[in-house]
């Protein structure tokens, strides 16, 4: 008994340690997938927050498209606009979940989860595509439900 | 906020979480996920590290220290999610929680170490404005203890915050624990939430004892 003690002990020591040297790993990983992709700040929403906009809503499509700082300069370079309505998203665990399983993905330049539209905004690499499914799969392995989906000028607020 | 420079803070949060349990804010992550979870209520504090393998469910390690009857439990702890509901403006989660492992006598507590069993279920319903929380547990610890506990929380945000806003919730918790003295106990508390960090502070008005939970996921 005294050994799976020791030993539970310290695994959660472990366990407290080793998740921060993997984030350090993973951050180094998302530091080379920017440098990939130039204007790439997959992790950078806290920062950008303050300069979103909901000027495009259009209650006829649902909102679109967020433009934050990255999402802005991800348009500039010419990838796509996709805005998918999420369900569930109440939360900032919501928008960290979604920005981590989304941001590994090397077709996403820039995102934005936006707690008051509830929606996600992406904007893909320049050539890159991403089906409507993978994102509800993507959806699913943060925990959430995609409601919606629109893209091209539909995401950006002009409905076709 | 990186996590290397966040980890001396986790660190002696963590240690001060052991050193002295809630509705827990998402006890299951997304794919790949790690969280750590600290509580601290009138009868134990406790610190759970889990990984979250699949959207459904968590495995962690968790020890557990009851300052009352001065054990401790070390134990595995998986969280299963038996369903999420999901609305454009809500969500709604069940949950079932246990976990096995050893349990320890502290502070010169005579005893061997016993085989330790719990389990329970957890619930919650929540708006970007609104919460209602419940949770139960029985656990089973050789001659240490047989408790049961349910706590019911409901709580309300004074604003909405947007993403990488500090969010901030207005609480209140009732627990009801049969086998103490002071069975029902109400505890006001308050929740700030930004980014990857949630932290509750409140105090148990019926026993005059603080509660101090976080939770770090990353």
């Amino acid at each position: 008994m005294s050994f799976l003690r020791t030993t539970i002990l310290m695994t959660t020591a472990l366990c407290f340690c080793l998740p921060a040297a993997a984030q350090d790993n993973h951050d180094h990983m998302d530091h080379a997938t920017r440098d990939m992709h130039e204007h790439h700040d997959h992790d950078a929403q806290d920062a950008d927050s303050s300069h979103t906009s909901h000027d495009d809503y259009n209650p006829a499509s649902g909102p679109a498209l967020t433009r934050t700082g990255d999402i802005e300069s991800a348009l500039a370079q010419g990838g796509e606009p996709i805005v998918a309505d999420v369900l569930g998203v109440v939360c900032d665990f919501c928008a960290l979940a979604m920005n981590k399983i989304f941001g590994k993905r090397e077709e996403v330049a820039a995102i934005y989860v936006d707690l008051d539209t509830k929606a996600l905004s992406l904007v893909l690499v320049p050539g890159a595509s991403m089906s409507d499914q993978t994102i509800a799969d993507l959806a699913v392995q943060a925990g959430y439900r995609i409601a919606d989906v629109r893209r091209g000028s539909e995401a950006l607020g002009n409905p076709s | 906020m990186t996590l290397s420079g966040a980890r001396c803070p986790l660190l002696a949060l963590a240690t001060l979480a052991a050193l002295s349990h809630a509705v827990q804010a998402r006890p299951v992550s997304y794919a790949g996920g790690w969280t750590i979870i600290g509580e601290s209520d009138r009868q134990s504090s406790s610190a759970l590290a889990h990984y979250t393998p699949s959207p459904n469910m968590s495995l962690g390690l968790k020890t557990e220290v009851n300052r009352d009857s001065d054990f401790a439990i070390y134990s595995v702890h998986p969280t299963l999610l038996a369903k999420r509901w999901f609305g454009a403006d809500y969500q709604g989660n069940l949950y079932f929680h246990g976990g096995i492992g050893v349990a320890s006598g502290i502070n010169n507590r005579p005893g061997s170490d016993q085989m330790a069993l719990y389990g329970g279920v957890m619930a919650d319903w929540e708006t970007r404005s609104l919460f209602v929380g419940y949770r139960n547990r029985y656990l089973e610890a050789g001659d240490y203890a047989s408790q049961f506990m349910q706590a019911f929380r409901v709580g309300f945000a004074p604003y909405e915050g947007d993403s990488g806003d500090l969010h901030t919730w207005l609480m209140l918790e009732i627990d009801h624990r049969p086998s103490d003295p002071d069975s029902v106990t109400a505890t006001p508390l308050i929740r700030f939430f930004k980014g990857p960090l949630l932290v509750e502070a409140g105090y148990n008005l019926t026993v005059n004892q603080p509660l101090f939970n976080f939770t770090y996921r990353f």
